[in-house]
């Protein structure tokens, strides 16, 4: 299940943070998601290590821990896209499939003439749509 | 092959060098023993790996060891190929011989025997003991060295080498060692080659049923083991992996269900750094490895290898996800592990991982990447360990002591609880420590957050404990019964609901339950907290074998300790890698222990990095957990600055993260310390609080020097109004940066109330140029506060509260100096002199309004203001002024333009408001005043006409206008007055009756219409009227209109008349005096007008519209009358030269009898004066005197005055004037000149005549 996506800004400010679980924990998301942010930095700063996939957006697998997974994607505009799932078994390509899905939704939401880049996206539209992703998603891998 | 693990493990741990053999032929080994020795171990010796590729060895260990010990005897041939690696490398065959039949005899058959056997790799040494002065010894030996080497070296390879014990040894040693290296590397060489086929063989069997992992096994670590021997670790470690992966493709093959292991006492801290810490026999089992051990058993061998290859940061990685990956396969079997068996494993794993590496690692010694890498790996470990311990912790009781912050939360939240066949039950003698437990239960309560902030607290349990255990215990059949027994299920969730009511009844209620005896039926009735915490604690002291890790668990204040380690530990380990963020948020956790023990300055020191992390990025949500805690620690530390801050922060947040009472909380707390005497105060940014922008539309457009007012939009971000003691805003100018701002300031006191405020600012008079806004700054209290912050028209935007953005839209715009207002004369012709005129003033604002203007009037000499007349102001009728327009517009009747009165006090008059905008004309009562009769002149001659300057009169203007009547306009108006007529006559004719008709012609001079009624010429002396002689013109043909511009003439007939004038005013007036009564009508927009006082009388009293105006005029006797005539007397013909002396002459006769009236004693002298331009010439003589002449009729006299020259040109000549006589009673016969030509003086000669 995924349980938080966002969307970090160029300068790692929060532009979009919406987390998909019941309770009441979402700061602890915002937590893992901040910390993810580490990460991303890490590849971006050192290319030898991330070799070839220098030119891909698809990060994949930013922290393997025991029991929840977060995934990244970059986009050329150095925006970055941050999934926690606690799905343990979750495949590359659908992540792709996922996150694609997303930027689309997330360039829609930013073409928004009303909307100011570098601000917080506040659209509603574009959180349905979100939500209507992630909904999708659980079904493709569950189903 | 199992049964050969015992003697394998023996081995390995005895057996760590190559050994070679020496086979001592004819008893040398103990004479060569030390030299062989000391060349242990090899340096620099080249093997080949596995790859066949020459690897340096920089260090090989080895020992000689005699054929005849009892090492290298008694083995058995099966164990010598199974442990072929502890075999000898190479033979030295020591042999010595001093006569050549000896050698060929019986040393020769017997060293072929010794090397016959083909798998060894041998060579022989010669010792030669022969001294070095025996020649004859020496020659021998080199013989049977010779024979030998003809023997036993091939082409292929030489195999023999030689020691002179007496001689040089040069090149011996070095031999010796290439033998020795060269047979090693054959021998393994050729022992790799058999392993490898050995275990190619076996690993084809890997999926048949016939495999045996454990020979595999034995093979594949003789190999590493053997590698390892030879110092080739690369290859070892390789060997190890290729192992390690072998196991975990076969482990767990279906339907083979293998113990896993783990079970043993002390199997809970891990031995992955230990490879000795089990028998391999205790692994195996059945011919199988069990998991738990072996997999630990392998990486610790890697894990060695990699050490002894000084690459401890490799190990750290692997280990690593080795630990994540054996805690997975924990995870699998967790059912059959004892209690948080895999918890408690993790936490040693981490930690003997950690300590290890680091212990070896040395700064510098990996590059900076791989560095970063492994503090981050560091970091990693010390995190996991922190999690799993913290679990630990709660499961025993001590969940309140753990910060429910995000970090916590997510890591603990996310961690399932351990999964136990069975949840660990009570024991039956713990009830005191259930009753302790329980009192800490109850008695904890969450430490209240500063501000009164109240928020649910972050889960630290994936799901609550209490459900939990209890469904885990087998002899509980699911349900919810025993939610009723704790009030509390998840301990700080609902401490704010509990009142103390319910809290004494649970109390109460659960002494009741834990009365003796009431154990008993603890395994039917669900568990409580207390008793699930007791539980686990005996369990887990059942689990940890480390008494360090016991300790660690055994109280509040141990847990704590290690807790602050382990975090410190991840802590600085994140800090130096790349992941900055992990440390810094670790810091906080590090500083929340620090603020529960009131160890304030360290906590705010380490909240201080948090916030800075959290506020540089925006990070607002966790910034709100975080920053409160930093306030209190401020507070109590008695930091007003920081606290300050911190509060302003915590305002600017975004609103939804604390509700309106906690914000009114902070802005209390602001207040507070703003009015209380700080120490230090301290100037407050409230940039991201109070926004400013100036109001929209074109900015405030200004004129040079004026005031004005700003209206300014401040957006204030505090919950509640707050007083703003002072405020002001600098203004910075756009076009000239080096201009320091300047500030407007409000000094009164501005309430501003939440969101938006509109201010509104005086301005004092700016310089030209366009302004954008600066700074906000002011007072709060006793606090200064400043503002950079421009919102665009809206609140600030919590997003970028650090960026400060510089307005670019100006606010302001002073224009450049120019003229405001202009003044002017409304009329260009003149007026009537020595009348009441109204003169008009144009006021024209240049696009500027005069509003209260007041203006200043100062008139100048020969004119005064009428002040008993109204000054009256009306609209500026331009087509009045421009004739065209109204040529264009005859059908547009010029409005009515009102006038309005205005009075004139102390030489000012304030101008209405309606005429602030228009142009408009103020009318001024003025006369002015000349003193003298204008005089006619002759006509005919030029008309000499009025010097302009004579009716020039000025009217200094000042205008003060402007919003604060700062404007002022300066200007003086120049008025031209004149006399209606100017006069001029002439005789016209002389008829022979004596009466001469003299002719006056008018030129009217004004621009308007003149209505003569009446003239009157009273005539001097000398004179009289002919006919009536009431002094009227000779026809009456009044009233007369003279046109602008035009010219009458009026005709008198007069006479000369003998006798002098009856009235003595006649006498006094030499001059005939023409009175010309008339009427003026004209406009005054154009001109000369009807003055004041007539146009107010109106016009019915006719008589008194009558104007007057007098001329005189002179009226000459005919020439005949004169009684002296002057004559100049001609100049010499030699003309004038300057420098000359000349001598003008005057000729005065008397003509007749001076008359009467010329009373004087001396009538036979006469008064002269010669009036003369002194800077002309220069006059010897007297100027002024009486000569005498006598009064008989014709008598005369030469007046003569030596003059000279001093100017070149035509100058005017020396005047002769006869005071005394009155100018018409003399004659000038002949004239003199009017000017005579004075030349240059003659050029001095001398210096040209030649001599």
């Amino acid at each position: 299940m995924i349980v938080c996506l966002a969307v970090v800004g160029h300068q790692n400010n929060p532009l979009y943070i919406q987390s998909f679980t019941e309770a009441d924990d979402a700061l602890k998301l915002h937590h893992m998601v901040h910390c993810s942010v580490d990460v991303i930095d890490e590849r971006v700063d050192n290319p030898k290590k991330s070799g070839p996939t220098i030119n891909e957006t698809f990060l994949g697998l930013l922290c393997p821990t025991e029991n929840y997974k977060v995934y990244g994607y970059l986009t050329n505009t150095k925006v970055k896209f941050i999934l926690v799932t606690t799905d343990l078994d979750v495949r590359d390509a659908d992540m792709r499939t996922f996150f694609r899905r997303f930027h689309a939704a997330y360039v829609d939401a930013v073409s928004n003439p009303f909307h100011v880049p570098g601000k917080k996206i506040t659209s509603k539209t574009f959180a349905e749509r979100v939500a209507t992703i992630v909904k999708s998603f659980g079904l493709t891998t569950t189903g | 092959m199992a049964s050969f693990l015992p003697q394998f493990q023996s081995i390995k741990t005895s057996f760590d060098h190559v050994v070679l053999a020496v086979e001592d032929v004819t008893d040398l080994w103990p004479v060569v023993k030390k030299g062989f020795e000391e060349r242990l171990p090899f340096k620099r010796a080249f093997l080949n790996n596995k790859t066949r590729n020459p690897v340096l060895v920089d260090e090989l260990p080895a020992e000689f060891i005699l054929t005849t010990d009892a090492r290298l005897r008694s083995r058995f041939p099966q164990e010598q190929s199974l442990f072929w690696f502890r075999e000898p490398y190479a033979t030295i065959v020591l042999v010595t011989c001093e006569d050549l039949d000896e050698f060929k005899n019986i040393l020769k058959p017997r060293l072929k025997l010794i090397v016959q056997n083909d798998e060894r790799e041998w060579f022989i040494v010669f010792v030669s003991k022969a001294p070095a002065h025996n020649d004859q010894a020496t020659k021998m030996a080199k013989k049977v060295y010779a024979r030998l080497e003809v023997d036993f070296n091939s082409k292929k390879r030489e195999r023999c080498c030689k020691l002179d014990l007496h001689g040089p040894d040069a090149n011996f040693w070095e031999d010796l060692e290439a033998k020795i290296m060269e047979c090693i590397r054959n021998t393994l060489d050729r022992r790799i080659q058999f392993y490898e086929e050995e275990i190619r063989k076996l690993s084809e069997q890997r999926f048949m049923p016939v495999w045996n992992f454990c020979n595999f096994f034995i093979l594949k670590e003789s190999l590493a083991f053997m590698f390892e021997i030879a110092h080739l670790h690369e290859d070892a470690l390789r060997e190890y992996d290729e192992l390690e992966l072998c196991y975990l493709e076969t482990v767990n093959v279906a339907g083979k269900q293998r113990d896993f292991g783990g079970v043993d006492r002390g199997d809970d801290q891990a031995m992955l750094l230990d490879p000795g810490r089990k028998a391999l026999t205790q692994i195996v089992q059945d011919d199988s490895f069990r998991e738990f051990e072996f997999r630990q058993y392998l990486f610790a061998c890697q894990a060695k290898l990699l050490f002894k290859l000084s690459r401890p940061f490799e190990a750290a990685s692997r280990g690593y996800s080795f630990i994540i990956s054996f805690s997975k396969a924990l995870a699998l079997q967790e059912s059959i592990l004892p209690f948080c068996m895999r918890e408690v494993w993790v936490i040693t794993a981490c930690l003997a991982l950690s300590n290890a590496t680091a212990s070896l690692y040395k700064d510098g010694l990996a590059a900076p990447d791989v560095e970063k890498e492994f503090y981050r790996v560091q970091g990693e470990l010390y995190n996991l360990c922190r999690t799993k311990f913290m679990r630990l912790g709660y499961l025993i009781g001590y969940g309140s002591d753990i910060e429910r912050s995000p970090v916590n939360s997510a890591s603990l939240s996310m961690l399932p609880w351990p999964k136990p066949a069975v949840w660990p039950t009570l024991p039956s003698d713990a009830s005191t420590e259930v009753l302790a437990k329980e009192k800490m239960v109850l008695q904890e309560s969450p430490r209240p957050k500063h501000f009164g902030i109240q928020r649910k607290p972050l889960p630290l349990e994936p799901s609550v404990l209490l459900r939990e255990a209890n469904r885990r215990r087998a002899s509980l059949s699911a349900g919810n019964v025993f939610e009723l027994f704790d009030g509390r299920p998840n301990s700080n969730d609902s401490s704010g609901l509990v009142s103390p009511l319910p809290k004494g009844n649970a109390i109460s209620m659960t002494r009741n339950l834990s009365t003796p005896g009431g154990f008993e039926g603890s395994i039917d009735r669900p568990m409580r907290l207390a008793e699930i915490y007791v539980a686990a604690e005996h369990a887990l002291r059942n689990t940890i074998s480390d008494e360090n890790l016991w300790k660690s668990l055994s109280s509040i204040q141990e847990f704590e300790q290690k807790y602050l380690d382990l975090s410190k530990g991840a802590a600085n380990s994140y800090h130096r890698s790349w992941w900055k963020r992990h440390g810094v948020v670790l810091d906080g956790e590090i500083a929340a222990v620090y603020h529960k023990h009131e160890n304030y300055d360290i906590a705010a020191n380490l909240y201080e990095k948090v916030c800075a992390l959290y506020a540089g990025e925006g990070w607002e949500n966790l910034l709100a957990e975080v920053l409160p805690n930093l306030a209190e620690c401020q507070k109590i530390l008695n930091d007003q600055a920081g606290y300050l801050s911190s509060c302003v922060k915590l305002l600017s947040l975004d609103r939804g993260l604390f509700l309106t009472k906690e914000r009114q909380a902070f802005q209390s707390e602001v207040v507070r310390l703003a009015h209380s005497e700080m120490e230090h105060p301290v100037p407050l940014d409230v940039s991201s609080l109070i926004t400013f922008s100036g109001n929209q539309g074109p900015p405030v457009e200004l004129c040079d020097g004026d005031p004005g007012t700003l209206s300014v939009t401040l957006w204030s971000g505090f919950p509640d109004d707050i007083t703003l003691e002072s405020l002001s805003l600098t203004l910075t100018a756009t076009n000239n940066a080096d201009e320091g701002a300047k500030a407007i300031t409000s000094s009164e006191a501005i309430i501003l109330r939440p969101g938006r405020n509109n201010i509104t600012l005086s301005l004092p008079p700016q310089k030209p140029g366009s302004y954008v806004l600066g700074v906000l700054t002011g007072k709060i209290g006793q606090l200064r506060f400043r503002s950079h912050s421009f919102s665009k028209g809206g609140p600030a935007d919590t997003d970028d509260f650090m960026s400060y953005e510089k307005p670019t839209r100006p606010i302001l715009q002073v224009a450049k100096p120019r003229s405001l207002v202009d003044l002017a004369a409304a009329v260009s012709s003149a007026l009537l002199m020595n009348e009441s005129q109204w003169v008009g003033i144009i006021i024209r604002p240049i696009n500027y309004s005069l509003k209260g203007a007041v203006l200043y009037i100062d008139t100048g000499p020969g004119l005064r203001i009428e002040e008993t007349y109204g000054i009256e102001i009306e609209k500026h009728d331009v087509r009045s002024q421009n004739r065209a327009n109204l040529d264009n517009l005859p059908g547009n009747p010029s409005p009515l333009s009102e006038v309005k009165q205005l009075t004139l006090e102390d030489g000012k008059i304030k101008l209405p408001d309606w005429t602030s905008n228009i142009t408009s004309v103020l009318w001024i009562p003025l006369q002015a005043v000349s003193d003298g009769l204008p005089k006619g002149t002759p006509a005919g001659t030029a008309p000499q006409r009025q010097s302009v300057v004579d009716g020039l009169r000025t009217i200094a203007l000042k205008l003060d206008f402007g919003v604060c009547h700062n404007q002022t306009f300066e200007k003086t108006i120049a008025v031209h007055f004149t006399d209606p007529f100017h006069v001029s006559m002439r005789v016209v004719d002389k008829c022979n009756d004596g009466t001469l008709l003299l002719q006056v012609i008018l030129q009217s001079q004004v621009k308007a219409s003149l209505e003569i009624q009446d003239a009157l010429l009273d005539l001097q002396d000398g004179f009289a009227h002919a006919g009536k002689g009431d002094g009227r013109p000779a026809s009456s043909f009044f009233p007369l209109i003279v046109s602008p511009q035009s010219r009458a003439g009026i005709m008198f007939s007069i006479c000369l008349s003998e006798t002098p004038a009856k009235d003595d005013e006649r006498e006094s007036c030499p001059d005939s005096i023409l009175n010309i009564k008339y009427t003026i009508s004209g406009s005054r927009n154009l001109g000369a007008h009807v003055p004041v006082a007539e146009e107010l009388t109106g016009p019915d009293n006719h008589q008194a519209g009558h104007l007057t105006f007098r001329s005189a005029l002179v009226l000459q006797r005919p020439v005949l009358d004169p009684c002296v005539a002057v004559g100049f007397l001609p100049l010499p013909s030699s003309g004038l030269r300057v420098g000359q002396l000349v001598t003008m002459k005057w000729r005065v006769e008397r003509l007749k009898d001076p008359e009467e009236n010329v009373a004087s004693e001396n009538l036979d002298e006469v008064l002269y004066d010669v009036n003369v331009n002194s800077e002309n010439w220069m006059i010897a003589g007297r100027k002024r005197g009486y000569v005498s002449l006598p009064t008989k009729p014709g008598s005369r006299i030469v007046i003569s005055i030596l003059c000279l020259p001093l100017v070149a040109g035509y100058v005017r000549p020396p005047q002769l004037g006869l005071p005394d006589i009155n100018g018409a009673n003399i004659s000038c016969n002949p004239p003199g000149p009017h000017l005579v030509c004075v030349l240059p003086p003659a050029l001095s000669s001398s210096y040209c005549i030649p001599a």
